[in-house]
């Protein structure tokens, strides 16, 4: 039998995240593991009267085209990638590895080129986003792999993203909702900061948010979600950071980063692990060294760092930056090949300050704002 | 381990039958339980300097839509379909079943539309490959559900597959289907100077007129395996009995001792010991459905058993086929229908052909071999 809980998700995703609309062409992808999954989410976008096409990502194929393959076929976009870009209305992904590992002895330079080739159609996916003309949703399936990665059974895993995506609300859409007005209130807060300051263990950073836009990040984009973020002005970020996690991008990871900031760009970058590939991708484009979000983790049905970078940047009580490409509807207009998010944990001490003033102290904003 | 019979098979396919090359768009269709031949074929189309990419159906997917799709929605054709089909220069199918019968239960009204929605991009499909635009080929990945069809363990099943696909440790495949190519064209040139065949065996004393439509040899290029000669009958032509002693299978729905009566090119009679009613409601699907679209010679040997699987069973060697429904264009045919159903008669134990009054096969084989032009 399949597990109900994948036909909750489905209408989430289907009748929430992305409204599913008659007529509607509906992109859905996942990696192997996620068929039950898909199966429910094309049920659901077929009871929604939208064409549905389902597809499955293939882990031996990625690693050869880039273990093997050519520049020409490295940079070679198939031609239904350019179509769902421009013309999909809805695109259903979903995040389902079966062995979140496997591309860690790929070269990163030849990674590097095979995103690059397909950086304009990921482009122009976020500009249509942030214009309303295209529904995209980012969603997890639980599986051996990533319970692996986060230390525990794939049973207490499940346990963990299915409350995450708040499927143990008696109305799972109706707690999204209610979970908005919470974002809203924070989001406002921010909304009218021009400077924020973010003090922690080793951490003195400061970013001009000034005309920026705080996006509510309720379910809509990524499932399970929560988080309000921004993309910070270019040429402000200035300081020093440390991440309390290890920062994964591309099947591999750099721990303990610590960089410093002046104008905007990474001066310095170490690492305790990985300091080698933290130094390779900050060097892949100008955009790579400078911040092109910044967001409040704010889901406390996630406490420990898992590995899944999908439930730990919603972590509450953290904050985390991307290296690299903004998304559009913030007004960021930082261009990379590369969005690379790391985690810095606030709730042992961290303090954020707006303007000067204290926002939030030890993973949690003050006076009732969240 | 990899099975190096699925790399020799994706090896042959990607190479012989597709002839993949630098900078050729090559996609590769198949649902998930064909992983591993999947893998494989990208695997070498990327040795060729092709440029691959795969469409992966998950398992249980497509009868969802069946079953719970509107009419629009059944019907509905992807626009980016569409336009693979025009800009690919390769593409592979691989059938793989993970349930042969999932869609056996379905509303025929249902999956006809959804067929008639399909077919006409895969018509359009055919007119790239007619015209050298497009190579396409179709093969089978084994699963459970194909080896339960065919009363084998998968093990068997797999052996029969790769057997009948000549891509054992110790075959050339390459040589043995370029050898079986010049037989199977100096087939079908002999048979071109035909003007009516007399088929004959248990149950069976069918005439059909074939002067003057090509005959087409099957060499491995568009399925794999492969192994016949076939042609579109004279539309008005045929009459007699034929009895069709294998279970007649169509979309997944079995037949059982079929026999059919023609009277100048059309079914005048037909019968079953079981599953008439649905015989009688294929045969009157449309205008040309009680028409032969096809008559063709199965001659693959390594297939030598009914496996309830059209790819293999219409080859197998000492039988012949014959089609109720759409014919083909390169074979001259004029009769159109939404129908395409093959029949196989086996003709190995008593069976006899007469071209033109003249015995040309006995017995499950031609009685004398076709010259090979040596070019």
């Amino acid at each position: 039998m399949s597990d109900p809980r994948l036909g909750r998700l489905a209408d989430v995703v289907v009748g929430y995240s992305t409204g599913v609309q008659p007529g509607d062409v509906v992109r859905i992808d996942g990696n192997r593991p996620s068929t039950p999954l898909i199966r429910e989410i094309y049920r659901a976008a077929v009871r929604a009267g939208g064409h549905p096409s389902a597809e499955l990502l293939i882990d031996e194929t990625a690693e050869d085209l880039l273990r093997e393959g050519s520049d020409a076929q490295l940079d070679w976009v198939p031609f239904d990638v350019p179509w769902n870009a421009e013309h999909g209305d809805v695109w259903i992904t979903i995040d389902a590895p079966q062995n979140t590992k496997y591309l860690s002895g790929i070269d990163p330079a030849r990674m590097a080129r095979r995103v690059k080739g397909r950086e304009a159609y990921q482009a122009q996916i976020l500009e249509r986003f942030a214009r309303g003309e295209f529904r995209w949703v980012l969603c997890g399936f639980p599986t051996e792999a990533s319970a692996q990665d986060a230390g525990m059974s794939l049973s207490q895993f499940e346990e963990l993203v299915y409350r995450a995506a708040f499927l143990d609300a008696e109305d799972p859409v109706g707690a999204w909702q209610e979970f908005g007005n919470r974002l809203e209130r924070i989001g406002s807060l921010l909304d009218s900061a021009s400077e924020l300051r973010v003090v922690g263990e080793d951490t003195d950073l400061t970013l001009g948010v000034e005309g920026r836009s705080w996006i509510r990040s309720n379910g809509i984009a990524n499932l399970p979600d929560g988080e309000v973020f921004t993309g910070p002005v270019e040429t402000s970020v200035e300081g020093t950071i440390r991440f309390s996690f290890p920062a994964m991008v591309r099947g591999r990871s750099a721990d303990g980063v610590v960089l410093r900031f002046e104008a905007g760009e990474v001066v310095e970058a170490t690492a305790r692990r990985g300091e080698e590939f933290l130094r390779h991708m900050i060097g892949i484009d100008d955009g790579a060294r400078r911040v092109g979000e910044f967001a409040f983790g704010l889901n406390d049905e996630v406490q420990d760092y898992t590995g899944s970078l999908l439930l730990d940047e919603k972590m509450g009580g953290t904050i985390h930056l991307a290296l690299g490409r903004s998304i559009p509807q913030t007004g960021g207009e930082n261009a990379s090949a590369l969005h690379w998010d790391m985690v810095c944990d606030l709730r042992r001490g961290g303090e954020v300050y707006a303007d000067g003033e204290l926002i939030y102290r030890d993973g949690a904003f003050l006076n009732g704002a969240g | 381990m990899r099975d190096p019979r699925v790399e020799k098979l994706a090896d042959l396919i990607t190479g012989y039958a597709l002839g993949l090359g630098e900078g050729h768009a090559f996609r590769i269709d198949g649902e998930e339980s064909a992983i591993p031949l999947i893998a494989s074929m990208y695997r070498f189309a990327l040795s060729r300097g092709a440029l691959p990419y795969t469409h992966v159906r998950p398992a249980g997917v497509e009868e969802i839509l069946l079953a719970e799709g509107n009419n629009e929605q059944l019907a509905y054709i992807p626009e980016s379909e569409r336009q693979q089909s025009e800009q690919l220069d390769a593409w592979a199918t691989i059938w793989s079943e993970s349930n042969t019968r999932a869609m056996t239960r379905a509303d025929p009204e249902r999956r006809k539309r959804q067929l008639a929605a399909h077919y006409r991009m895969v018509n359009r499909r055919w007119g790239r490959i007619s015209a050298g635009e497009l190579t396409w080929c179709g093969t089978l990945f084994p699963t459970e559900a194909h080896a339960q069809d065919a009363e084998m363990s998968l093990a068997e099943y797999e052996d029969f597959v790769y057997g009948a696909c000549h891509v054992r440790p110790d075959d050339d495949p390459i040589a043995h289907w370029e050898s079986t190519s010049a037989e199977l064209a100096a087939r079908a040139r002999q048979l071109e100077t035909v003007r009516e065949l007399r088929i004959v065996g248990p149950g069976t004393d069918l005439r059909v007129v074939v002067e003057g439509r090509p005959w087409l040899p099957s060499d491995g290029r568009h399925n794999m395996p492969d192994g016949e000669v076939f042609t579109s009958p004279v539309e008005t032509g045929t009459e007699g009995d034929i009895y069709f002693a294998f279970p007649s299978i169509f979309q997944g729905r079995e037949v059982e001792d079929v026999r059919l009566r023609f009277s100048e090119g059309r079914v005048v009679h037909a019968e079953a010991s079981s599953g008439e009613d649905y015989l009688r409601a294929l045969i009157a699907t449309d205008e040309g459905s009680s028409v032969l679209g096809e008559v063709a010679f199965g001659l693959n040997y390594e297939i030598d058993r009914f496996t309830r699987n059209i790819l293999f069973d219409e080859k197998i060697g000492g039988t012949m086929h014959v089609a109720l429904g759409g014919g083909f264009s390169e074979a001259g045919t004029q009769n159109i229908s939404d129908l395409h159903w093959d029949l196989i008669c086996d003709l190995r134990e008593n069976g006899e052909v007469y071209a033109d009054g003249a015995l040309v096969w006995k017995a499950g084989a031609f009685v004398a071999e076709a010259a090979v032009e040596h070019v």
